[in-house]
């Protein structure tokens, strides 16, 4: 555990989903990007808004906030894209994730970081890491890998946080290499 | 090294062929008769390599083969047997008498040749 | 032929013999048992067989041959000396002599003569056979003619010589078999010295080193083997073809080390398993950690990594005549290329539009030069990429080859179309989807030998496998003809896993294709050669990630075939360009066939049908808006972009036709591989994107 924290470094970018404070670790973030032009995919779940060219490549993006059972993002002249990187299928891609806007780079010590209460939240707790408190304020420290995993990409959830799964027993295990 | 190899057949025509053939091809030859002739010349005579026929007058082809394998001069020493048999058994009597190759009549010189080349250098 | 000079000698011989052979005759009677003379009484027919035989006398040699196994009979004892044997003995030695002095002529009487003396013979002593021995062929093989076939092609052989202790003392010098063996070609040898005792125990006589051997040579098999002739019987030779000349062409991956120790029977797969598992945690090498679990001798594991090496060495001198008129590159630098000429096609899409839209003359001519250049860079990079198909053959074949053999099946694989060429990268993708379906043809599909013969058919099973192009694809089959797939059978499963509902009406096809769906695999329990548990649903999804489809067609008792349709390429289509709601769309252009517009009257007209009357001709049609659940009102005018499909004309209906585009090929990345219509991406001069269309999948939704 102290191992996994120091790799994961301290510092976290924080920004806002329909009043609520979020972070995600630095080290998963790669750049932040203006709202741009996203071209909708069709058949996917509403969650997923389309994709967007990233100099060059097609990146996907997630909004949270319906990820998370809100409202849909509105866009504003704050509302950005957060471009993370994530593993699926045990290698890494880009995304996106929209966000109403973003607050700031701060430092969270690993002793303020707080496991994430059993009940009263409004989305599923192994897709947070921890609350961490500025100011008075609770931040939600996301665990990206588990928001996006491979079942999860799929699945919508709807507001009372009840998960519309798709079976997981069916991903495939690797084919035996010769 | 000596280039000495001794021909052992009691048939002088294939004598004549195998000491032509070898000499030819750079050896020298030592001629014996038969397995008792050959004992008697095969002290000092620093061969190399015996190719010896198997149905002799005066001790046949096996019973020098083992006689010269004790001798401690001749312990590894090469030794092709001529045969007209190919039956198995055959060989297996000569090779366990200590024989390290055969070679089955009718051959041609340049059989005899490359055989010998294979068990010397 | 033979030289005149030992003929005559012979001869002089010969009657010397005969005469020798006369008197002892004589000195016979009835019952006559003095060993010594019997013996050299044999001794004389022998000689005068072997000699004979050696100076172009067969007809002396096979005649004498008869008399040698008579008195062979009566020095064994096992036939007395009758006043007849004498005899006939007496007028066969005259025969010999007349045979001599008459050397060709009167070859005929004297044949006569001969068979009538061996009748009488075979009467006397009815043992032997009365024809002549027929020369063993394998009069001391090394000294066959050695061919030196210049079209024979190169053969690489293992062997693992294991001499016998006391291989010395029959005179016979082990290193001068290896010197044989180097003079056959190339040659790599390594002793091991495992068995070398302490040297207290050491016997000076004793050879304790033996060797593996990697020879390249044009030599037949016959012809190493006979290298080893005189010692075959006491030591161990065990010669292997790892390489008949063509493998090494055309199996760049076989010969891994473990692989390598696998086949030399050194390790078992137990406990090479184990130890690649921690390959990946240590990161170090396969022999390293192989010596170090004491699983093989460092001997065993250097001897391995130079047969390695050795056939890395011969792969590299093959294809150097190749490599005079081609350059090698790494893939990486041509993914760059093809990335880079990707972006160039974008740019010059770009440039291409401002030039339509600026309507500057000079800069339309620019435009148009750079169009045409960057065709020609396209498509000549692309068909860098290009590979043929056959490369991967010879890798099936062995599968096929390993697999029947461990599963105890006689399966033969035959490929067509090897010089197919599909893009390198579908190539490498297609491997496990392949490796999995063959899998499954072998396990599966054909049945024991046993089964096969009882249902009349050939013992041998057959899977074909085959590419060929059709259109902007490539099909690529297997067909095996084994026991087939049962849909009825297919049916029940699929109901019992809640893959389709009970009652669900479907055409027999329409079930094979069920054996698809995740969560369907047919094989109850898990084997090592179709996998661990593993179904179709994965050759699906690796196809479909290659843009292609996957279909199977059965009968039942008869076989089964499944076919992958992919694209030629991967990375850059001919596509058109629609819109739909201001979002842009593409299909590939080798699917469109014509444009036709789709007004409301024309809707109307159809009274509710989903049919297009193009030119007398019903096309039925499916609704982009429909399928992409897309609620606003359709522009007046619509288009119906027909497409051929499958061989089947089907419209689709989009807002408007833009035309054709030079399209990029992006993936749209893991996290929206779900998606179904939608196949790839592309980035549009305007910097925007826009979805290729997975025609298949919508018409099959549709």
């Amino acid at each position: 555990m102290t191992e996994e924290t120091t790799v994961e470094s301290w510092q976290y970018l924080s920004f806002n989903l329909d009043q609520e404070i979020y972070a995600l670790n630095i080290i998963q973030v790669k750049e932040v990007l203006d709202f741009t032009e996203i071209t909708k995919v069709p058949k996917m779940p509403d969650f997923m808004r389309g994709v967007i060219n990233l100099r060059g490549k097609v990146v996907p993006v997630v909004d949270l906030r319906l990820k998370f059972g809100m409202p849909e993002t509105e866009k504003t002249v704050d509302t950005c894209i957060i471009i993370i990187e994530i593993t699926l299928d045990g290698e890494s891609t880009s995304l996106g994730a929209l966000a109403d806007s973003v607050r700031e780079v701060l430092t969270l010590q690993p002793d303020l970081i707080e496991p994430p209460p059993k009940i009263g939240m409004r989305l599923k707790t192994e897709f947070i890491k921890g609350m961490g408190k500025k100011d008075d304020e609770f931040i939600i420290i996301l665990d990206v890998d588990s928001v996006f995993s491979d079942e999860e990409l799929v699945s919508v959830q709807d507001a009372e946080g009840e998960m519309d799964i798709v079976n997981s027993e069916d991903q495939p295990e690797h084919i035996e290499a010769v | 090294m000596s280039k000495n190899i001794m021909i052992l057949d009691d048939s002088p025509t294939i004598r004549a062929m195998m000491n032509k053939t070898l000499k030819d091809a750079g050896y020298d030859v030592i001629e014996a008769v038969d397995g008792r002739d050959g004992l008697d010349k095969l002290s000092g005579s620093n061969a190399r390599m015996i190719v010896t026929d198997l149905n002799m007058p005066e001790m046949n082809g096996n019973e020098f083969i083992r006689s010269v394998r004790v001798i401690p001069e001749y312990e590894f020493i090469p030794i092709l047997v001529l045969t007209t048999e190919s039956d198995d058994s055959i060989k297996a009597v000569s090779k366990a008498a200590g024989a390290t190759g055969w070679i089955t009549k009718p051959f041609n010189p340049e059989k005899l040749l490359s055989v010998v080349r294979k068990l010397v250098d | 032929m033979q030289d005149q000079e030992y003929k005559d000698m012979f001869k002089i011989e010969a009657l010397e013999l005969l005469s020798d052979l006369e008197a002892k005759l004589l000195e016979m009677k009835e019952g006559y048992d003095d060993i010594e003379q019997i013996n050299s009484t044999f001794r004389i027919l022998h000689t005068i067989k072997g000699t004979g035989s050696m100076f172009g006398f067969n007809d002396i040699s096979d005649f004498a041959h008869n008399l040698e196994t008579a008195f062979d009979f009566v020095r064994n004892k096992k036939v007395n000396i009758t006043n007849d044997l004498i005899n006939l003995t007496l007028t066969a030695s005259d025969h010999m002599k007349t045979m001599l002095d008459a050397g060709d002529e009167n070859k005929a009487d004297n044949d006569f003569i001969s068979e009538e003396i061996l009748t009488a013979l075979n009467e006397l002593v009815p043992l032997i056979e009365d024809s002549p021995e027929k020369h063993d062929t394998k009069t001391a093989g090394i000294l066959k003619s050695v061919s030196e076939d210049a079209s024979s092609s190169d053969m690489t052989y293992r062997i693992r010589f294991r001499p016998s202790v006391d291989i010395f003392t029959t005179g016979t010098n082990p290193l001068l078999l290896l010197k044989e063996l180097r003079g056959f070609g190339e040659c790599d040898i390594i002793a091991h010295i495992d068995r070398i005792p302490l040297l207290n125990e050491y016997d000076h006589k004793a050879c304790y080193t033996d060797w593996d051997i990697i020879l390249t040579t044009k030599k037949s098999l016959d012809e190493v083997r006979d290298i080893f002739i005189f010692v075959e019987d006491s030591s161990e030779v065990d010669i292997d073809i790892i390489d008949d000349g063509t493998i090494l062409d055309k199996e760049p991956k076989r010969d891994k080390l473990g692989e390598i120790l696998l086949d030399r029977g050194d390790i078992t797969a137990e406990n090479l398993v184990p130890i690649l598992q921690k390959q990946d945690e240590k990161q170090k090498k396969i022999g390293e950690l192989l010596v170090e679990q004491d699983v093989v001798s460092k001997s065993k594991i250097s001897s391995a990594l130079s047969e390695q090496k050795h056939i890395q060495k011969v792969r590299k001198k093959k294809s150097g005549s190749v490599l005079a008129s081609s350059v090698r590159v790494p893939a990486e630098k041509l993914d760059k290329l093809v990335n880079l000429v990707g972006e160039m096609v974008t740019v010059q899409e770009r440039l291409s539009q401002l030039a339509v839209y600026e309507d500057i003359p000079e800069l339309t001519s620019i435009a148009e030069n750079i169009e045409n250049l960057t065709d020609g860079l396209r498509d000549n990079t692309m068909s860098i990429r290009m590979v043929q198909f056959g490369i991967t053959f010879t890798g099936f074949k062995r599968l096929v080859h390993d697999l029947s053999k461990d599963l105890e099946k006689n399966i033969v694989l035959i490929t067509d179309g090897v010089e197919t060429e599909l893009d390198k990268t579908v190539i490498e993708k297609l491997n496990e989807p392949l490796v999995h379906i063959l899998r499954n043809s072998i396990d599966h599909g054909i049945e024991s030998k046993e089964t096969r013969e009882s249902a009349g058919k050939s013992s041998q099973g057959t899977i074909l496998l085959s590419a060929e192009h059709s259109g902007a694809y490539v099909l690529i089959s297997v067909s095996d003809d084994g026991a087939g797939l049962d849909p009825d059978v297919i049916y029940k499963k699929a109901i019992e896993k809640e893959i389709i509902a009970p009652g669900t009406e479907m055409t027999p096809k329409e079930i094979l294709q069920l054996i698809f769906s995740p969560g369907f695999s047919t094989a109850k329990k898990v084997t090592d050669v179709s996998g661990r548990g593993v179904g179709m649903d994965v050759v699906k999804k690796s196809v479909e990630a290659l843009r292609g489809s996957v279909e199977i067609d059965s009968d039942k008792g008869k076989g089964t075939t499944v076919t992958l349709k992919l694209p030629l390429t991967l990375a850059i289509i001919e596509g058109f360009l629609v819109e739909m709601e201001g979002d842009k769309f593409i299909l590939p252009l080798s699917s469109v066939e014509e444009c036709v517009e789709l007004s409301q009257e024309n809707v109307d007209r159809a009274q509710g049908w989903d049919f297009l009357n193009v030119r007398g001709e019903l096309v039925p049609y499916i609704r982009l808006r429909k399928s992409f659940d897309i609620q606003s009102d359709p522009p007046e005018m619509e288009h119906v972009v027909i497409t051929g499909v499958d061989g089947q004309r089907i419209g689709v209906v989009v807002d408007r036709v833009i035309g054709s585009h030079q399209t990029v090929i992006k993936p749209l990345g893991r996290a929206m591989k779900h998606s179904e219509d939608v196949s790839g991406a592309t980035i549009l001069g305007d910097g925007t994107v826009a979805l290729i269309l997975n025609l298949d999948k919508l018409v099959k939704a549709a």
